[in-house]
């Protein structure tokens, strides 16, 4: 049985949202607002590192491949992907960490891609809905949702899809009640839930962490 | 009626007499791929990521648009000055849309534009547009608009009366009612939240226009950019391969699309320009509200006398609200007067069964209410006042049916007497939906290696269109689902209507019957000679075309197709009568706890009755009804618009504060489907999302004993029905 705490908001788990990003960046100093242990050692020798408001060189472990972008240290890791290199497949809905869509796998944990900046995360491994299919051949999770057709419109499947991902790689075999607190922060509009819950079921004890 | 607000279909025109699809091409008695759970052919896609919607369109050189708009809910414009936004590192052009000297009547009225080469920049340019503003009384809501002192904001004034419709003998009705309920009913505002905003991609080469939009009608959408940016029609392409959601609301390009063509063609390149999550519940539409005072009366023995209804809603900035009411149940004498109220908000667009959740909540907590005057269970108290019987009113039998699948024996009177905190309750609710849909053309090729084509210009927009129309023609082939391949989207595919009112499956799978069937004559013409038979003879199954009862007697599919050499079989045709029909019925029965310490409602489980016709998939059909009734879920407990009484400002544009389910308030959802294949194909778009908010609703009331007459049942207005209801108050 996987303790409460297997699935933390997701909110929880960066230290700097996008907003107090920005409030800190309206005050001059971006540095203190990047929590990246490289970045605090740079920051103790030689003061802090302004970055940006120009473009800046930015690389992004992005499902196994390198990408280089010159970008805006305020550009999220959502608008990044979507419009720097046209990984389209996570989505923009809410823009602020309400709905899920852009739910990208950093580092083994789901975290809302528009409230990520994109400079943050370098260095660490992200997932995102493209790279999860071999080719034609899709991850159980994704054979999962078209089995019990787990999607109408489509919008946001491709969060809920790497949400489930994530679940069951950390719980391989969650209980009922854990699939649903481990995909509660994700919202359908066409109303496709019960089937999104047959489908995590059905994949469960398939997906290996 | 509301179906007219739903620009389905094209324009108004009484269309000449329909042509009637020959009995060979009637639906097939046994169907093989009609019916079954076929899994839908784009979910790989779509769960992939790689579906494109118009949200992911990235075109060469291609840059951003973003709209300013008015912070006001009333406002003139004095000037707008694009100068310093011009200037802005990155941006391309500039824009002013609305008119100096015109008015901007809601927060969020389009004003000017702007476009620059990343999204970011376009954001910051437009902060930098100018405008000087002239604030203007405004009207927050309805009470204020309909105040005495209220300042006349719209021309003509605030109200206007709409219908009145009276029949029978409403003096006499009250005379032989023995109990009378007079109440207030109401329903609130709520927006549509489709995930993907409305927005449009536009890429001009010369004079002809391409336009990626995320609609629910390409051709409509092509008509809306001809009027709009006064071109040809035949110089613009509209392509909608995926759409993230319209619920109604996504018909045309509106103001956001007709900006991002002017600015493509002013810059030179591409645009791109979707609107941003407060943008879209300010300015992409809205269900109007529904109140409604009303007396009604009910003979001792349980019948309807009389029902006298003063209604009104706003459907925001000059639009209507008007709805169904009473809803379904026969009351012999009746008088019902609809006024709309104007109010300065974001007009109304057709949303999911336009105005039948209103007149289904605001009737069926009133039916509750007689029925307890005259001590019969509910259901039996809607048996007995439902209309007759027909094909397209199945309401008393399956309101039969569903309570003895829900375990309807089981619940209570009024009120739960169990001790503690959590009250439980049942609640059922009935609904109606025309459906149908006609006027469709498709165009089909079958080509010598055995390929088949199907093009038709109507767009999927979640339903499953693309997948039901490759189940018809594969049915029609007699081929695996998989020889066939449906081309939709496109304004370059056959004429077809907007997907609105339950309408696409009705209007667009006949016109693929049929010609796929005109098709399998011209290739049945080919074949005949060959084998020596009369064409008239043959028929097409488990691919192979062979002579009807002797399966030996043929030839392969493929090799069959080997016979068309130089002249491809390529046929254009259309819809025709007789493959389908309008008017579903349905039923649905709720039981929730109510925790009657918090106001908090935790829906326990649902079932549903509902027709919708011949199924077409049925597992796509389910997924209608769930998603209809999580829709419903949602207006019943969370969703709600609220604007600012004082600024009119709307308080929640957002997804944080303006609540949806989440899939631990998804309760057990049960579906009993009926199929009606001898009425053809119908529609189950609506339907499932009217009932679900009204079977709540009457769930709740059983729990607590308390009668909340208005959406939504949020906890504080719970807890508030409890209390009057302890001090006497609500009966």
């Amino acid at each position: 049985m996987a303790p409460k705490d297997e699935f933390p908001e997701k909110s929880e788990r960066f230290s700097v949202s996008r907003r107090n990003f920005l409030k800190t960046a309206g005050v001059g100093s971006l540095a203190t607002a990047v929590t990246s242990v490289g970045v605090a050692e740079v920051e103790a020798q030689t003061g802090p590192a302004v970055l940006g408001p120009g473009d800046v060189p930015i690389a992004l472990m992005v499902n196994g491949k390198r990408i280089d972008l010159r970008i805006e240290p305020r550009v999220t890791l959502l608008n990044a992907l979507r419009n720097r290199a046209d990984l389209t497949g996570n989505k923009r809905v809410c823009d602020r960490g309400a709905c899920g869509a852009c739910t990208m796998i950093v580092d083994g944990r789901t975290v809302y891609s528009c409230s990520t900046l994109a400079i943050e995360v370098q260095g660490k491994q992200i997932r995102t809905v493209d790279g999860l299919a071999k080719g034609t051949t899709l991850h159980p999770v994704q054979q999962a949702f078209v089995d019990t057709d787990g999607l109408m419109c489509g919008f946001c499947t491709p969060g809920f899809v790497m949400a489930t991902v994530a679940l069951l790689e950390r719980t391989p075999n969650p209980t009922l009640e854990q699939a649903k607190k481990g995909l509660d922060g994700n919202i359908c509009r066409c109303g496709t839930f019960v089937r999104i819950m047959e489908a995590a079921m059905k994949a469960k004890g398939v997906v290996r962490g | 009626m509301a179906r007219a607000q739903n620009p389905q279909g094209r324009g108004g025109q009484a269309p000449p007499p329909p042509p009637r699809v020959p009995d060979k091409w009637k639906w097939p008695e046994k169907p093989v791929l009609i019916g079954t759970s076929v899994k839908r052919l784009d979910a790989p896609d779509k769960v992939s990521g790689r579906a494109k919607f118009t949200y992911d369109i990235n075109r060469p050189g291609m840059i951003y648009g973003k709209i300013v708009r008015s912070p006001f809910p009333h406002a003139r414009v004095v000037s707008v000055d694009l100068t310093e936004a011009q200037k802005a590192p990155g941006v391309k052009t500039a824009l002013v849309y609305k008119e100096l000297g015109s008015e901007c009547m809601y927060q969020g009225d389009p004003v000017a534009a702007v476009a620059a080469d990343t999204e970011e920049r376009a954001e910051d340019a437009a902060r930098l547009v100018r405008v000087r503003y002239e604030a203007l009384p405004h009207l927050a809501n309805v009470e204020q608009a309909m105040a005495p002192n209220a300042p006349v904001v719209f021309m003509g004034g605030n109200t206007r009366p709409g219908m009145t419709a009276e029949s029978g003998d409403l003096d006499a009705g009250f005379k032989q009612a023995a109990h009378i309920v007079e109440q207030t009913y109401s329903t609130h505002v709520i927006t549509h939240v489709c995930l993907e905003t409305h927005g449009t991609v536009c890429e001009w080469d010369g004079d002809k226009l391409t336009a990626w939009v995320s609609t629910q009608a390409v051709h409509g959408s092509r008509d809306g950019y001809a009027s709009g940016l006064k071109i040809p029609a035949a110089n613009i392409r509209v392509i909608t391969q995926y759409m993230g959601g319209g619920f109604g609301s996504k018909f045309a390009p509106y103001s956001e699309g007709i900006i991002c063509a002017r600015m493509a063609k002013d810059a030179g390149v591409p645009v791109k320009l979707m609107l941003d999550r407060k943008e879209e519940h300010l300015d992409s539409g809205n269900r109007p509200s529904a109140t409604a005072h009303i007396r009604a009366g009910v003979s001792a023995d349980g019948m309807l006398t009389a029902f006298d209804g003063k209604s009104w809603g706003t459907g925001g900035a000059g639009a209507t609200s008007n709805f169904p009411l009473p809803y379904i149940y026969v009351f012999p004498n009746r008088r019902r007067a609809h006024t709309d109220v104007y109010i300065n908000a974001g007009q109304q667009r057709a949303m999911r069964a336009p105005g039948h959740p209103q007149g289904c909540f605001l009737t069926e907590i009133l039916m509750d209410e007689l029925a307890d005057r005259v001590r019969i269970d509910p259901v039996a108290f809607r048996i007995k006042n439902a209309p007759t019987q027909a094909p397209n009113a199945m309401w008393r039998s399956y309101l039969e049916t569903g309570a003895k699948a829900f375990g309807w024996e089981k619940r209570h009177a009024t009120g739960d007497a169990q001790s503690g905190p959590i009250k439980t309750g049942m609640g059922c609710s009935v609904h109606q939906w025309g459906g149908g849909g006609r006027g469709s053309r498709a165009h089909v090729d079958i080509m010598s290696d055995g390929g088949v084509v199907v093009k038709v210009g109507t767009q999927d927009l979640g339903t499953g269109t693309r997948t039901i129309v490759t189940i018809v023609a594969a049915e029609t082939l007699g081929l695996p689902i998989g020889a066939v391949k449906a081309e939709i989207g496109d304004t370059n595919y056959p004429l077809s209507g907007g997907s609105g009112g339950s309408t696409t499956a009705a209007g667009v799978m006949p016109a693929i019957r049929w010609t796929t069937g005109k098709a399998l004559d011209a290739l049945f013409a080919r074949v005949g000679p060959s084998l020596g038979v009369d064409p008239e003879t043959l028929v097409a199954e488990n691919g192979r075309i062979h002579v009807k009862g002797n399966p030996a007697k043929g030839l392969a599919w493929k090799d069959a197709c080997k016979l068309i050499s130089t002249e491809p079989i390529s046929v254009d045709g259309e819809w025709g009568d007789g493959l389908s029909s309008t008017g579903t019925s349905g039923v649905q029965f709720t039981e929730v706890d109510v925790d009657i310490e918090t106001g908090v409602v935790k829906v326990k489980r649902i079932l549903t009755v509902q027709d919708c016709g011949l199924v077409m998939d049925k597992l796509l059909a389910e997924s209608q009804i769930y998603g209809g009734i999580i829709g419903s879920l949602n207006f019943a407990l969370f969703e709600d618009r609220i604007l600012d009484r004082v600024t009119g400002q709307m308080v929640n544009p957002n997804m944080e504060m303006y609540l949806l389910a989440g899939m631990s308030d998804i309760p057990k959802i049960d579906i009993m489907l009926m199929n009606q294949p001898e009425r053809g194909v119908i529609g189950i778009g609506e339907p499932p999302t009217v009932s679900t908010a009204s079977a709540i609703a009457t769930a709740v009331r059983n729990a607590t004993g308390a009668t909340i007459r208005s959406l939504p049942l949020h906890p504080h207005k719970i807890l508030q029905a409890i209390e009057q209801e302890k001090a006497g108050g609500t009966l």
